[in-house]
């Protein structure tokens, strides 16, 4: 059960969040090197204008998380353990993929997934995940052209010719 | 009239074998993604705004409208039937939609969501005809300073109008202006904060934070709460069709549903919920018998249904003639045009009527085909949502990650989903809604090129947003849209009436 002072937490973190945006924004901008040609309409003065609000909005964002209204007052249930095997699934996706080609890295995220919706049927979620990545692959390689990863079953399926993508 | 004569011509352009196939895959699609939990039309086109690269762009909108209007049918199934509403305008629809479901009304409820959707959708398509022509004649007298009045009108009206929190709101929309300004600004070559890495130099993709947001966002939340929420699935069982009273009891509110839903949907004012809200209130205080509200009234499925599918087609007025978007879908609409070059408003009547004109015929073709698809086939939606949840979302992640890494066929971009998916996760949980961020994200560069020049055609001089009587009148509007919500919040607070909380998914 994440505590109602956790959201709280969370919420003050937004608002430091958004607040440090702002003041990173506004930093950022004054360190720009405008021409003297653009003095009023250059373009320093929209980031200006949404750091300003970000400060503002982080700020109020903060009092309300410590003194005012929040979401889900009285706490929420979150599964923390199910968003770490979504997580870690992105994860390893984005660790594997050109190493093990698309089918492979994106079968683990399916997986990944599939375990964080609490499925317990390892080898049918892979089979199932197997084959809808397979024939992700083949629709959108040979049909549409676009270019993923191939790794060792896409160089089974479709040999890797050195076709230009468009 | 030239309307009808320009109707009559996208017709022909509709009515290709070509673009018939593409109108039924559009529908066919959008019916899928709006009965899906999970998954919704702005994150659908979103995906396949890579994809359609190479298609024609007539193809590829008469594909995206047809999406846009079957999220609007198939989301009433899933609300009727689950306890979970599929789409943010369906929201309404469950109240007592599902009422029906368990009291075995269920086939009469998706009939009477069915029914009223087309009827709602093909008046609403009529009126979209001659209301977009002459939204162009009224933007023809709009100059830089206008637009900008408009987005600024935009932009607060989807920040203050949704959700109970302006502050929440307007954090989603400052962060989306801010992802905005990343990249190198066009009117000077200056580079805005892009850390040194030269991928950003293009700027922050919209695919990529809409994908992030709705995509990842969602199934991270969904996943954490999937323990503790129940789906409770109510069979059709029972008699298929409505009875006389219920046809008695139902066409008044599909009609006064579409009344509804068409202006609102038009104006920058969010988009699909607050009609439906409005309906259901409506309905509520003309029916005879208000006491079976709640409890499974026909009415309060017919109007709603039809509000939000009004409301999806006049979303489009303002999207087709002055390049406005007033929802999520909209701007991501919006987006693709971009990716095409095309710019919607008068200029794109005048040089694209065939993509106009035969974008809204196709959705004369499209509310027939979704009447068929969701009267006679719900069966076959029924099943679909029969998937079970683990390969759903590992579906939805699937195809999310294919099409944020096949951009420009690089990890990072897979980097920056997973990072903007978690902060669409922490939105979700604290309640912050996501609609303002990617409207903003698409809105805010535009918004700034038009406020610079007005600036400069008025020699800098700031006062142009309010000489202009136009713009004046606009801003003052977006004003008072922000302002007056507040006061009636503040009100309601007081009076302990229970305040609604939409989940997003338009």
């Amino acid at each position: 059960m994440t505590t109602e002072r956790s959201l709280r937490v969370g919420e003050g973190l937004l608002g430091g969040g958004v607040l440090a945006l702002g003041i990173f924004i506004a930093v950022e901008t004054s360190r720009f090197e405008v021409g003297p040609s653009h003095a009023a309409v250059g373009p320093r003065l929209f980031p200006f204008l949404i750091a300003a609000g970000l400060i503002v909005v982080g700020l109020a964002v903060l009092w309300q998380g410590v003194y005012g209204h929040i979401a889900h007052e009285g706490g929420f249930e979150l599964d923390w353990l199910a968003v770490a095997f979504v997580s870690g699934g992105l994860i390893a996706q984005m660790l594997l993929l050109e190493l093990l080609g698309w089918i492979i890295a994106t079968t683990i995220l399916f997986i990944a997934v599939a375990r964080a919706f609490g499925s317990r049927r390892l080898l049918l979620d892979a089979a199932i995940g197997l084959a809808l990545t397979g024939l992700a692959y083949i629709v959108f390689t040979a049909g549409l052209g676009l270019n993923l990863p191939a790794g060792i079953i896409g160089d089974m399926i479709a040999p890797a010719e050195s076709a230009t993508p468009h | 009239m030239e309307t009808l004569a320009a109707l009559g011509h996208g017709f022909t352009v509709a009515l290709t074998p070509i673009n018939l196939f593409w109108s039924l895959l559009g529908v066919t699609v959008g019916t899928a993604i709006g009965v899906l939990p999970g998954i919704g039309p702005a994150l659908t086109v979103a995906l396949l705004l890579p994809v359609t690269n190479n298609l024609e762009p007539t193809s590829a909108f008469i594909m995206f409208a047809g999406i846009y209007y079957g999220a609007m049918y198939g989301g009433s199934t899933t609300s009727i039937l689950l306890n979970t509403p599929g789409e943010s305008g369906s929201i309404v629809t469950a109240i007592d939609g599902n009422m029906m479901a368990r009291k075995g009304r269920g086939a009469q409820a998706l009939a009477t969501a069915a029914i009223g959707s087309f009827v709602a959708g093909t008046i609403a398509t009529l009126a979209l005809t001659f209301v977009a022509p002459a939204m162009v004649k009224l933007a023809l007298l709009f100059g830089p300073a206008e637009y900008f009045a408009l987005m600024v009108l935009a932009l607060t009206t989807v920040t203050a109008v949704l959700g109970d929190s302006l502050s929440r709101g307007l954090a989603s929309l400052l962060f989306g202006l801010a992802l905005g300004l990343v990249g190198i600004d066009l009117q000077t070559g200056q580079a805005r904060f892009t850390l040194g890495i030269p991928e950003l130099l293009d700027g922050i993709d919209t695919v990529v934070v809409a994908v992030g947001l709705f995509a990842v966002g969602e199934t991270l939340f969904n996943a954490a709460r999937f323990r503790f929420e129940k789906e409770e699935f109510y069979a059709l069982k029972g008699s298929m069709w409505m009875s006389r009273e219920d046809w008695a009891r139902s066409w008044k509110p599909w009609l006064r549903g579409t009344a509804f839903g068409f202006p609102i949907g038009a104006l920058p004012a969010g988009g699909s919920e607050i009609p439906t809200f409005l309906s259901y209130l409506a309905e509520k205080r003309l029916s005879k018998n208000p006491a079976e509200f709640g409890q499974g009234a026909i009415e309060a499925v017919a109007g709603p249904e039809a509000a939000n599918n009004a409301a999806a087609a006049g979303t489009l007025a303002p999207l087709l003639s002055l390049g406005l978007p007033t929802s999520a879908t909209a701007a991501i609409m919006l987006a693709a045009f971009q990716q095409y070059g095309l710019q919607p408003g008068p200029l794109l009547f005048e040089s694209n009527p065939d993509l106009v004109w035969g974008m809204i015929a196709s959705l004369y073709i499209g509310n027939v085909l979704l009447l068929v698809l969701n009267l006679p086939m719900a069966g076959i939606w029924v099943k679909l949502l029969k998937v079970p949840r683990p390969w759903l979302y590992g579906g939805i992640l699937t195809f999310a990650t294919l099409g944020a890494y096949t951009l420009n066929n690089n990890v990072v971009d897979l980097v920056v989903l997973w990072v903007i998916g978690l902060i669409g996760f922490g939105m979700r949980v604290l309640d912050v809604p996501v609609a303002p961020a990617v409207v903003g994200l698409i809105l805010g560069p535009l918004a700034e090129q038009q406020f610079r020049r007005a600036l400069s055609i008025s020699q800098g001089d700031p006062s142009v947003f309010f000489t202009h009587p136009i713009s004046a009148a606009i801003l003052i509007t977006a004003l008072l849209l922000v302002l007056v919500p507040l006061f009636i919040r503040r009100r309601q607070r007081h009076a302990d009436l229970p305040a609604s909380t939409p989940a997003e998914s338009a």
